[in-house]
């Protein structure tokens, strides 16, 4: 079993990562569970996203500790500390990191997701691929270019 | 997503009309409905100016045998009162969906249990609903089906209690092929040389009719009732929980038996009718019930209520809004004990 | 050298830089909002209620006794607290569910019983908290996520039209726009001066929703525009 936190403000697509790495669970036969917590802002405000990821039925969404935990903003930093121990696996993004990134921001939670998946070696990244094809669907399609944007934030080497 | 789960076995069950108003987290549900909507004629959909409108459309509906559903949380649950308890009195299968939010007043979006006292007994009620929680996806999608057809069979406002977790939560389902069975008993209910009044003048009029609701509740709630034991052989203490709290309790079930604890769960499937035969059974051989809920008591409330001869010590452990994690469960459980 | 436009006395600085989305209406609304109550010196007489919307955020934008209530009653408090307290300058914020959904008898009711209370309705044409969906001042075939098809077959509501049914001659009745701010501001006195002189007043304010339009800068400012087509600008 592997659980994964993702945290960051509303609008940086916490969830989207979050839903794309449960599908592509899916998609391999594995058994997930993912839930978002938020807060009423539309926009900013802290956006938290757990999934959790087993070879067997996953009965409840939410955990104390995480195994991963990857934090995408200053402001949600300190929301989840309490999720925090020595075994966490911490990813920050560029966001926080504030290293030169040459992709658009639109896409840096991609490369997040593809820090989470390497850290925690969870799906294939055909599976990811394929998973975020499904989820961006109506975006690839009016601009494919997004498409290609993704999937070099999705393999983005440090 | 849950809600969406929620919709599609609304769909499955052979609703055909839904009436609601936004509001977290239920308002996936409308919006899922409004999209089947546009791909099956045969369905219908209206977002009210309120949740008052929304909860009387619903009656509307079903006075014609149309299966009628609507979806609500929180302050939307407070102002469904009016409807639901009309509903009671009038004996109309109303199904309606309630995704507990936090509580008291408008509180938080996210979660809670704190709707169990208001979704059973709320408005000026004595309680002649049918509640059901569920507590994970899959129940959801089973419970929602069954809750048509049960209201329909027996005729008293029935509810699928869920919560904000399970309304978001995203997951698999399985919806078995052949599941569209016919909603039995489907016919309209307001016809010709029907006159239904709610009101009464005299105290022995309303007196009788209560009564009579009363005995009949009485005698079909055996075929209704449904709770679930868990590991509950030779178990010393039992944990007490119902919906998602029950999947939490579960797995620390699991990990306080690997470690020698002689403990079990048991689960009200049913909040109302509360199933007594069936937890009498189940706590026969316990000598302390722990309750843990996300509410301040309502659960245990309700369980005092209904089995207030058994003579087992309750303590109950109440986090109003928040959920329980399985390892915060093991922890509070070792302490207690 | 740059200068930096003083804020209102009447706000509240540690709640700010505020909780609304980039580009919405509500902060320009409220700025000219905070400007005359600095001028008009109504800070010690002002009530400040707001409903469960997207208003609920300015729950500590002024250093104004301010309030939430329930969706769709704030004009129902707001009533109430002026019948009890006269004395008061009451403003009853609300968005266009809370006054013309699940208020919309509460909003009637006010003006026929001409409260000398003041109704702020900011109006984008959906429900913006709870994610976009249907209003009745969603405009037709306008698509929503509880219209998918696109809004048909519903009339659009026209509140100030509608209340100059049901008020008294004296009640200030208008619609003005976020895109004009400084009408905005002119209507917004109108607005106070009519409850200072014992009158119902009601000011409609068309306002951009970019998160829930999902429309760039340009694009939010263009749409407010579009809809002073429909619903007109004015006094009633």
């Amino acid at each position: 079993m592997i659980k994964i936190l993702i945290a960051g403000e509303g609008g940086q697509g916490v969830q989207a990562i979050a839903e794309i790495l449960a599908k592509a669970a899916f998609l391999e036969n594995k058994k997930s569970l993912y839930i978002p917590n938020f807060g009423v802002e539309q926009r900013g405000g802290v956006s938290l996203a757990f999934v959790v990821i087993d070879d067997k039925q996953v009965v409840y969404p939410k955990f104390e500790k995480a195994d991963i935990l990857a934090i995408l903003s200053e402001r949600s930093r300190e929301r989840v500390q309490p999720y925090l121990d020595d075994k966490t696996k911490l990813i920050l993004g560029p966001a926080i990191t504030k290293k030169t990134i040459d992709l658009p921001s639109k896409a840096w939670n991609i490369l997040v997701l593809g820090q989470i998946n390497k850290e925690g070696n969870i799906v294939d990244k055909q599976s990811l691929i394929k998973a975020m094809e499904e989820r961006f669907v109506n975006q690839f399609t009016q601009n494919p270019q997004l498409r290609e944007i993704d999937i070099r934030a999705l393999e983005y080497k440090k | 997503m849950g809600n969406q789960i929620l919709a599609q076995a609304a769909k499955d069950a052979g609703a055909k009309a839904m009436f609601g108003y936004p509001i977290t987290p239920s308002t996936e549900i409308l919006e899922t409905w409004a999209k089947f909507c546009l791909k099956d004629k045969s369905l219908s959909f209206l977002q009210t100016e309120d949740e008052m409108a929304a909860g009387f459309a619903t009656i509307g509906a079903c006075l014609t045998g149309v299966p009628a559903f609507t979806a609500t949380a929180g302050p939307g649950n407070i102002l469904m009162q009016d409807a639901f308890v009309m509903a009671e009195a009038l004996r109309i299968p109303t199904v309606a969906m309630i995704m507990q939010r936090g509580g008291m007043s408008t509180s938080t979006v996210i979660y809670s249990q704190q709707e169990v006292r208001l979704t059973c007994f709320g408005g000026n009620s004595e309680g002649f609903r049918i509640v059901y929680s569920p507590s994970n996806l899959q129940e959801l999608y089973d419970y929602t089906l069954k809750a048509f057809r049960v209201a329909w069979q027996y005729r008293w406002p029935t509810f699928i209690l869920a919560d904000g977790y399970q309304a978001k939560m995203k997951g698999e389902v399985e919806i078995p092929e052949n599941q569209k069975l016919a909603i039995p008993n489907l016919k309209p209910i307001l016809t010709k040389g029907v006159n239904l009044r709610n009101c009464y003048n005299m105290e022995e009029e309303v007196g009788e009719v209560i009564a009579n609701y009363y005995s009949e509740y009485e005698k079909v709630r055996p075929e209704i009732e449904e709770g679930e034991e868990y590991q509950i052989k030779d178990a010393k203490i039992v944990l007490l929980a119902h919906g998602i709290v029950s999947g939490a309790a579960k797995l620390a079930v699991n990990k306080l038996r690997e470690r020698g604890l002689s403990i079990g769960l048991f689960r009200p499937i049913t909040l109302r009718p509360f199933p007594v035969k069936i937890a009498l059974k189940a706590l026969s051989g316990a000598e302390k019930i722990i309750c843990l809920e996300s509410a301040l008591g309502q659960l245990a409330e309700l369980f005092k209520k209904e089995l207030h001869e058994l003579n087992i010590p309750l303590k109950e452990i109440n986090k109003p809004a928040l959920g329980f994690t399985p390892e915060e469960i093991i922890r509070t459980i070792n302490q207690i004990k | 050298m740059e200068i930096e436009p003083k804020f209102p006395q009447c706000y509240k600085t540690d709640s700010k830089p505020h909780k609304f989305c980039p580009g919405c209406g509500h902060p320009i609304v409220l700025r000219m909002l905070g400007e005359l109550i600095d001028e008009m010196g109504l800070a010690e007489k002002t009530v400040f209620l707001i409903d469960i919307g997207c208003s609920l955020l300015a729950w500590d934008y002024f250093d104004l006794p301010t309030a939430q209530t329930h969706h769709g009653r704030t004009v129902p408090t707001a009533v109430g607290l002026k019948i009890a307290s006269p004395e008061k300058i009451v403003i009853a914020y609300i968005g266009d569910g809370g006054a013309y959904a699940i208020g919309l008898q509460h909003t009637l009711s006010a003006c026929l019983r001409n409260n000398p209370i003041t109704t702020i309705v900011v109006n984008n044409t959906l429900y913006g908290m709870t994610g976009g969906q249907l209003a009745p001042t969603t405009i037709d075939k306008e698509i929503t996520t509880t219209s998918p098809g696109g809004k048909e077959g519903f009339n659009t509501i026209k509140g100030p039209e509608l209340l100059r049914n049901l008020a008294q001659p004296e009640a200030y009745l208008a619609r003005s726009s976020t895109d004009k701010p400084l009408v905005l501001k002119q209507y917004l006195k109108k607005a106070l001066e009519a409850q200072i002189n014992q009158h119902y007043a009601f000011l409609e304010v068309l306002s951009s929703c970019p998160t829930n339009w999902k429309t760039d800068a340009k694009e939010s400012i263009q749409r407010v525009q579009e809809l002073e087509k429909t619903f007109k600008l004015g006094e009633f």
